[in-house]
């Protein structure tokens, strides 16, 4: 045991930063080999540049084939790496590309499959890692055996910062493929700017009602001169629009004041948020995820805290 | 068309999570479970399909203990055809590829045209399954996909990518399309839907009636979950205590000292 290939993905031109982040948990894991792979059009300078910055000797697949993500090439360049470097281990971020093919790949080696890891450690006869479960309320030890595929959750490890030297070497692979990359679409900016407000109120599924969010959550915005938020099941429902939504797939936030009102704090969630400066949970649930990352917390019904504080808001400024 | 959901029966989202006696699971017993919120989403892409006349028929198919008929008979009231549940010990705690082979089983035996999954399922978050199905069976596949059009040779999908973007792409028939959250609004089942369903066939099968005991139960796990536990808390937030309203002065206070007020 101990060849880890890492996969890096590109992101507007340049190797995205959970690229560096799979490179430390690959350096992490005691004793091992690293391998990177690049896979595009026109991305030699890139790989070098992997190669130079942790990732050890690169594959590169470069070719027209790649020039956009495919899920057919990336498999099928990604096996060809595997092959070439004997890697028992492949790491991919967690990202939109990754969970698109990386269960491709172990089915396609009929090897183990773990994803969204938060650590990743050498096991016995296979590898260790730490991933959260139900949405991050609860955490799992994973352990597989033989060969192994897994994605890691962006940015739960810090990115690798030192150098290797490994040089990089061209890999041809067939890569017809059966999917066909049409377009990317870029969605259209709307009013709603919440990366503006100093103050945003967001309110979750716990708000449990749609009337509610003009009823009881933008009072409070209004009161404190911000503006209102969501999480993604809100926009989901249809209660409110997609330019409410702040996380991952939403908007991303860092205002001066962040009030989560019924949000439990999944991952996608927290992103989209934890950059605030200063974050207060409203939450019936003790144990609610969103806790970890708040500055300020209320195990409370948020019925009866966020009227009850508009109202003293408004008191308060006189 | 010949259309499969696989359809996951989870834990109810409000459910109280204990962990189990040996540390590897959360206590079932006593809470509620509810079909898989993407999947909700992924039955009413199918159930559209027919509505429009294209889907000929829409198999609803899930791997679970006996709890999971309730599941299949939801989809049934919706609107599905007829369910296929695999019900054997022997599954039970499988990984994710073991499950994959069974369903691809499911889907070789059906001869389906087009399956449906969700994204993830909402237990375990393994986002792990649909793209492995897909493999198994050599159909091209996507997943986070919020649209769909069927009305060309290839099906169009558009998938969600990070910060608003969605990624279109085509995909020859047969395929497997994995949705994501969000995609439509979900119908209920009516009630002269429940009534229908209870006609409708749900077919229990075995592993081995499948062909897949020696390759597909948790025996052969590659992946094993050895401990779950709530994360040990971290930095946490100062809790506040006290009335609602020595609650509320207290945050007047801190949106004071913030400057905000
Ligand atoms: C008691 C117990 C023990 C377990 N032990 C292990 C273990 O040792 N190792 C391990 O890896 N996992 C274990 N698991 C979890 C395992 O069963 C997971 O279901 C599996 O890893 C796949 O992850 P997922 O369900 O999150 O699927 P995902 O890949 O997240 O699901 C995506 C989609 O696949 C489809 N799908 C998923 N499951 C089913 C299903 N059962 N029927 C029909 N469609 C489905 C649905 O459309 C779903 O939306 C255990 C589970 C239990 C209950
Ligand atoms: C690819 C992908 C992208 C995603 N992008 C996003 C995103 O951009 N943004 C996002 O938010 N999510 C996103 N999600 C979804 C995310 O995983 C979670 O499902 C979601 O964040 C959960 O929303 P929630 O906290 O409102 O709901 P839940 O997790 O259901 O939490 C509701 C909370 O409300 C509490 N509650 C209930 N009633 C009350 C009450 N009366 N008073 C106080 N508390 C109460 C409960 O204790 C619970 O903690 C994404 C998921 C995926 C897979």
């Amino acid at each position: 045991m101990g060849t880890v290939l890492v996969v890096a993905e590109i992101q507007k031109g340049a190797i995205r930063e959970a690229s560096f982040e799979l490179v430390a948990a690959a350096q992490g894991i005691d004793g091992a080999e690293v391998n990177g792979l690049v896979i595009g059009s026109g991305v030699g300078d890139l790989a070098n540049e992997f190669a130079s910055k942790g990732a050890g000797k690169t594959y590169v697949v470069d070719d027209a084939a790649a020039e956009n993500y495919n899920v057919d090439v990336w498999s099928k360049a990604i096996k060809a790496a595997a092959e070439a470097s004997g890697a028992d281990l492949i790491l991919i971020s967690n990202t939109p590309t990754g969970w698109d093919v990386a269960p491709r790949i172990a089915a396609g080696l009929d090897c183990a499959f773990t994803s969204d890891c938060i650590k990743a450690s050498a096991g016995d006869g296979g590898y260790d890692f730490v991933r959260r479960v139900f949405n991050g309320k609860l955490d799992a030890e994973v352990s597989t055996t033989g060969k192994t595929v897994a994605t890691m959750q962006p940015g739960a490890m810090a990115p690798f910062e030192g150098s290797s030297d490994g040089g990089t070497e061209a890999l041809s692979a067939d890569l017809s493929a059966g999917a066909r990359f049409v377009e990317i679409k870029v969605a259209e900016s709307t009013g709603v700017d919440l990366t503006k407000a100093d103050v945003i109120v967001s309110g979750g599924r716990g708000v449990g009602d749609p009337e509610k969010f003009p009823e009881v959550i933008q009072p409070l915005a209004d009161a404190l001169g911000g503006a209102m938020g969501a999480s993604r099941p809100v926009v989901d429902a249809g209660w409110l629009d997609h330019p409410y939504q702040v996380g991952s797939s939403g908007q991303i936030v860092a205002p001066k004041l962040y009030i989560a009102a019924g949000i439990s704090g999944a991952i996608q969630h927290l992103v989209g948020m934890k950059a605030s400066n200063f974050i207060v949970a409203i939450n019936k649930d003790p144990d609610a995820p969103i806790f970890e990352v708040a500055d300020v917390g209320v195990v409370a019904d948020l019925f009866d805290i966020i009227p009850a504080l508009t109202e003293a808001v408004g008191g308060a400024k006189g | 068309m010949k259309v499969m959901v696989c359809l996951k029966q989870v834990p109810h989202q409000d459910a109280r999570l204990d962990v189990n006696a040996d540390g590897t699971w959360i206590q079932e017993d006593n809470i509620k479970f509810e079909i898989n919120s993407y999947d909700t989403y992924a039955v009413e892409e199918a159930l559209k399909l027919k509505d429009a006349g294209s889907a000929d028929e829409v198999i609803v198919v899930s791997i679970g203990p006996d709890r999971v008929t309730q599941a299949l008979r939801t989809a049934l009231g919706m609107g599905a055809d007829r369910a296929i549940h695999v019900n054997d010990d022997a599954a039970a705690g499988a990984d994710a590829l073991a499950t994959a082979k069974i369903l691809a089983a499911v889907a070789k035996e059906e001869g389906a045209d087009l399956v449906f999954a969700g994204l993830m399922a909402d237990d375990d978050n393994a986002s792990a399954i649909p793209p492995m199905v897909a493999e198994l069976l050599g159909f091209p596949s996507a997943t986070g996909v919020l649209a769909t059009d069927f009305s060309g040779d290839a099906v169009k999908v558009e998938r969600e990518l990070e910060g608003g973007a969605l990624e279109v792409v085509e995909l020859p028939k047969p395929c497997l399309i994995a949705i994501q959250s969000g995609a439509n609004q979900v119908r209920y089942a009516s009630l002269k839907g429940i009534m229908q369903a209870k006609k409708k066939p749900v077919d229990v099968k075995s592993l081995a009636d499948l062909g897949v005991a020696d390759s597909a139960s948790a025996a052969q796990n590659k992946t094993k979950i050895n401990k779950i536990y709530v994360p040990p808390k971290g930095d946490s937030a100062e809790i506040l205590s006290g009335s609602t309203d020595e609650v509320v002065g207290q945050l007047v206070t801190k949106i004071k000292e913030l400057g905000l007020l």
